[in-house]
């Protein structure tokens, strides 16, 4: 029986994981969409989705034959260097040694890409458009991939799913509203969440692997952010401080 | 393509090499003395728990160091 705590950080972990890795592939492909035509950015965003909708297919049914054990290992190790990264990333934007992610100047910048490139190529070859949206799709996808799968390594991948759809249809729904960059989306504080949330998971997965009982079992995921909250928000506090003095 | 692909999906795990290193050396290190019984596995989730944020801190203070050594040399 799983806690509630379990539950509500699974989900939330990789919600909130997915929706960024959404706006990202959403800005190219809305980028790809309204610099070259919506044809080869939905059909390059189509392809994206069918090769991991395949990659799905191809390694679900294996996951279950991996021994628990082993799996836990791979996926904490893999956790800890995905989420301690982009929490490092995140502390550093927050002191400002590294400049915010600006999905608007990310929207600008494809777009400028784009038109030069069709602007070279007098025929204005739609694969290069399609390919440009496709490998966005493909890169931020199999990261939501990566994330379903660690976050819910123990036994919650349905859950897993569920917070990484949502987030992927709700991001969709708001950027065919939108028709737009969605760079209102407060980037930096969710990858700090998110940074925090993935090497909490990653720290008790590696733990569970080498045959660590957790006090609490599941219920130390929740202190194990704490943990990486309350020393990233040190970081940043200290960093900030000297940076001033 | 390919290698532009498989680039970016290395960069997914690995930013700053040092934190990579210091994590696959924390985490090497626990495993291979538990393993051979010379950790305690409390000791282990210990040291995992003190060494992974460790490696953290280190990373950052060191970024920010090296961003800042330019400017004070200008």
């Amino acid at each position: 029986m799983w806690s509630v705590s379990t539950i509500v950080t699974v989900a939330g972990a990789s919600f909130a994981a997915s929706f960024v890795e959404a706006v990202e592939a959403l800005t190219v492909v809305l980028a790809v969409g309204l610099a070259r035509g919506w044809r080869p950015a939905l059909t390059g965003a189509a392809a994206a989705l069918a090769a991991l909708a395949l990659m799905v297919a191809v390694l679900g049914p294996l996951i279950g034959r991996i021994p628990l054990h082993a799996l836990q290992a791979v996926v904490g190790v893999l956790l800890l260097l995905f989420g301690l990264r982009w929490l490092r990333k995140a502390i550093l934007r927050a002191i400002g040694v590294v400049a915010l992610h600006d999905e608007a100047e990310a929207f600008a910048r494809e777009t400028r890409e784009l038109v030069e490139a069709e602007r070279q190529r007098a025929n204005g070859l739609d694969w290069i458009a399609g390919v440009t949206a496709f490998k966005a799709v493909l890169l931020e996808g199999t990261e939501v991939v990566f994330i379903v799968i660690a976050v819910g390594a123990g036994g919650l991948l349905w859950l897993a799913s569920a917070g990484a759809l949502a987030a992927c249809v709700l991001v969709a729904a708001i950027g065919a509203a939108a028709v737009g960059p969605l760079s209102q989306v407060p980037e930096n504080a969710l990858k700090f969440a998110v940074g925090v949330m993935l090497s909490a998971f990653g720290l008790f997965w590696t733990g569970e692997s080498l045959g660590v009982a957790w006090p609490g079992g599941d219920a130390a995921i929740p202190a194990f952010a704490a943990l990486f909250l309350g020393v990233a928000l040190a970081l940043v506090a200290l960093l900030k401080r000297r940076e001033r003095a | 393509m390919i290698g532009a692909i498989v680039r970016q999906l290395v960069g997914l795990f690995v930013d700053d090499g040092l934190l990579a290193v210091g994590i696959l050396v924390a985490v090497g290190a626990i495993a291979f003395l538990t393993l051979l019984g010379a950790l305690p596995t409390w000791l282990a989730g210990l040291l995992l728990a003190v060494s992974l944020p460790a490696a953290l801190a280190a990373s950052v203070v060191r970024s920010v160091r090296r961003a800042r050594r330019p400017k004070r040399s200008v």
